[in-house]
């Protein structure tokens, strides 16, 4: 087996073995209500509101001795576990409807954003962060502290208000929420199929470039915010990895050499900026998820996060919770394997150190 | 000394502490600056007509101009910096103090005992903090319907809670502490730990290390007197950016109503839909937004900066 593949697959068996260790401790937070407070995880669908006080708790009751919850902790906590490959993962009241098939549908909305700004904020910051260091303390350089600086003192939701005035309200080229009103209804109609869900994708299969087009007009403009704050670390990551490097004796020995300075900077520097900014990325994958879900509230794209959204502000949603919570470690797991995974892929020491260990 | 000389020899670092002592004054003043009016205690304050939908321009009796309902903007404002120093310089020294001794010990352990406790350090790093606010709140609210107390938010009286009986002891760590105060805790202590964890590891390999131990240095001791010392500056830097960066966290949330208390986060809520005038112009009602905009902007800045500055006297090989 070559050993890129050989690494890709000891990655992947970290995934559920952090999952296991999260979730331990989930359900420990879980452990500290009561027994009649963790029925709620367990209710029913549909269960008739006008019940009286009596038989709410033969109900409770009914579900605590099914699901073992005055047991110890690993006996619970094994039950529980359980529930979660049934495929509902408890009946949310807030949603009117079971966890997981809410969280699945709304996914594609999510992952759209999500996507889209990693591939917009990691090629740029790498880029502007290995050419501020390359040229330390000059014009470029300057500017890119300054908008970096910029870019993680500045609150998200502030910088939303700036744009939506600024390019919603005065300019009019973007929008908030997710398609403009003549096309959700169109697409409420039934003609269009959705393929994957996602509408830049969709709309193409579709043949239909007008949706195409203002699908990106809507996504713009929480992609830019999103992506803003984490540009600005991963840049800073990359420029003091730069200045970190450019003394090494292999660029002055490349440079003695006579190699052009752009392709010393572009093949020979950039190779080893890239693993340490993506594990910086790495680090912060679960911050890049929470940014995701607070840009999708402000710009109100109904995505994932409406579930949280939902349940914030009405009777309380324990499954909704606790499935959120899971959903987006779950979300977070993979996008640091993805990550990792692109840093073997440009980093040969890397997949090979792990081997070796 | 040096050091200090080096520090204040650059302009930013001096805009940083002005910043920061600026907050601080207004922080331990606020009683004089703005007084608390005994019939509405808390941090907002109903200055104007409660009828009076629309926010007022400045003046005689708000100088700062009102939020819409007749709420004072001074008053939330100078009370706001108490919040988020309270809270910023809380959650920073409760993650820093834990992450750097759980860093220190599992590097001084090493092994396999040492690496699992980084592993445990690890994947509480997949947890996000929203997450996590999510998970806690909605934990205290089922677990006092659950046992016949009443939770629910509504549009006019806000949260609405009436706890029954004992307490259970989610509910007596949420009564006290905020679900977001925690949950950042819990959840932001693993970098100072592979900080921490990372230098250890150089620094058992040092002749110093290796002659105290050689000396009969205990366990604790050594943490103590060698390792704490030389791996404080780094986490020093890490914790000022800390600062301003949970505060930003903690009004972002508070912003879209997600479990946050942060007052300037909630001032802005407030003004939510006054913050764009007629005709997309920013301006028409200045006095709604910029003043917590400003506030909020100004105590990340100023604790960012506070942190290159600290790296740059600290570390200066890497600005």
């Amino acid at each position: 087996m070559p050993p890129f593949l050989q690494f890709v697959i000891r990655r992947f068996l970290v995934v559920p073995v952090s999952l296991f260790m999260i979730s331990l401790v989930l359900y420990g937070g879980v452990m500290l209500t009561p027994p009649e407070a963790r029925a709620e995880l367990y209710m029913p669908e549909r269960v008739n509101p006008n019940l009286s006080d009596e038989q709410l708790e033969r109900l409770h009751e009914k579900i605590i001795a099914r699901y073992h919850l005055r047991d110890p902790f690993p006996v619970q906590y094994f039950y529980w576990v359980q529930t979660l490959f049934d495929g509902s993962w408890g009946y949310s009241p807030s949603l009117n409807q079971n966890v997981l098939p809410a969280l699945l549908q709304r996914t594609p909305i999510t992952l759209e954003l999500g996507l889209y700004s990693l591939l917009f904020l990691i090629p740029l910051g790498l880029a502007n962060g290995v050419t501020a260091g390359w040229r330390r303390r000059e014009g470029y350089d300057r500017m890119f502290r300054g908008l970096a600086f910029l870019g993680t003192s500045t609150p998200t939701f502030i910088l939303a208000l700036v744009f939506l005035s600024v390019f919603y309200i005065n300019l009019g080229w973007f929008a908030p929420e997710r398609l403009s009103l003549d096309f959700t209804l169109e697409l409420s109609k039934g003609e269009f199929v959705k393929y994957t869900g996602m509408l830049t994708i969709d709309s193409l299969l579709n043949g239909r470039p007008d949706i195409f087009l203002d699908a990106w007009r809507h996504l713009a403009m929480p992609i830019f915010t999103l992506s803003l704050y984490h540009w600005a670390t991963l840049g800073r990551v990359a420029r003091a990895t730069v200045l970190n490097e450019r003394g090494k004796e292999y660029v002055i020995a490349a440079r003695a050499r006579g190699v052009a300075e752009n392709s010393l900077i572009w093949r020979h520097v950039y190779r080893n900026v890239i693993s340490p900014s993506l594990t910086s990325m790495a680090l912060s994958a679960a911050s890049i998820v929470t940014g995701v879900f607070v840009a999708e509230i402000i710009f109100d794209f109904n995505g994932v996060s409406f579930i949280i959204v939902n349940a914030m502000s009405g009777i309380p949603d324990a499954p909704a919770a606790l499935g959120f919570a899971i959903y987006s470690i779950i979300m977070v797991l993979l996008l640091m394997f993805i990550l990792d995974v692109l840093q073997a892929l440009f980093d040969p020491r890397v997949r090979e150190g792990v081997l070796r260990s | 000394m040096r050091r200090l000389r080096r520090f204040f020899s650059r302009w930013q670092n001096w805009i940083a502490v002005l910043l920061i002592l600026g907050f601080v004054i207004v922080a331990v003043a606020a009683p004089y600056i703005s007084p608390d009016d005994p019939k509405q205690p808390g941090p907002f304050k109903r200055v104007g007509r409660a009828t009076e939908g629309s926010p007022l321009p400045p003046s005689e009796k708000a100088p700062l101009g009102m939020l819409p309902f007749g709420m004072d903007v001074l008053h939330p404002l100078v009370w706001g910096a108490r919040g988020a120093l309270q809270f910023g310089l809380i959650v920073t020294l409760c993650t820093a103090f834990f992450g750097v001794l759980y860093g220190a010990v599992a590097g001084m352990i090493g092994g396999r005992a040492g690496g699992l406790l980084m592993s445990v350090a690890d994947s509480f790093l997949a947890f996000p903090v929203i997450a996590g606010v999510v998970f806690l709140h909605e934990l205290y609210a089922t677990t006092i319907t659950a046992l016949g107390g009443m939770y629910f938010t509504s549009p006019y009286f806000g949260q609405v809670i009436e706890i029954v009986g004992p307490m259970t002891a989610i509910q007596w760590l949420l009564d006290r502490v905020n679900p977001l105060m925690l949950s950042l805790i819990v959840l932001s202590w693993m970098p100072y730990a592979r900080l921490v964890h990372s230098i250890v590891l150089l620094l058992t390999k040092t002749e110093f290390v290796q002659a105290a131990r050689a000396l009969g240095g205990s366990f604790f001791w050594m943490v103590r007197k060698h390792i704490i010392p030389n791996s404080i500056s780094p986490a020093l830097v890490l914790a000022a950016r800390d600062v301003g960066g949970v505060v930003l966290l903690q009004a972002t949330l508070t912003f879209i109503n997600i479990g946050g208390d942060s007052i300037w986060g909630a001032m802005l809520a407030q003004g939510r839909g006054w913050v764009i005038g007629p005709g997309g112009n920013l301006l028409a009602y200045w006095w709604v937004f910029l003043p917590p905009t400003l506030a909020v902007m100004l105590f990340g800045i100023a604790w960012n900066m506070l942190g290159d500055g600290l790296a740059d006297v600290l570390d200066p090989q890497m600005t």
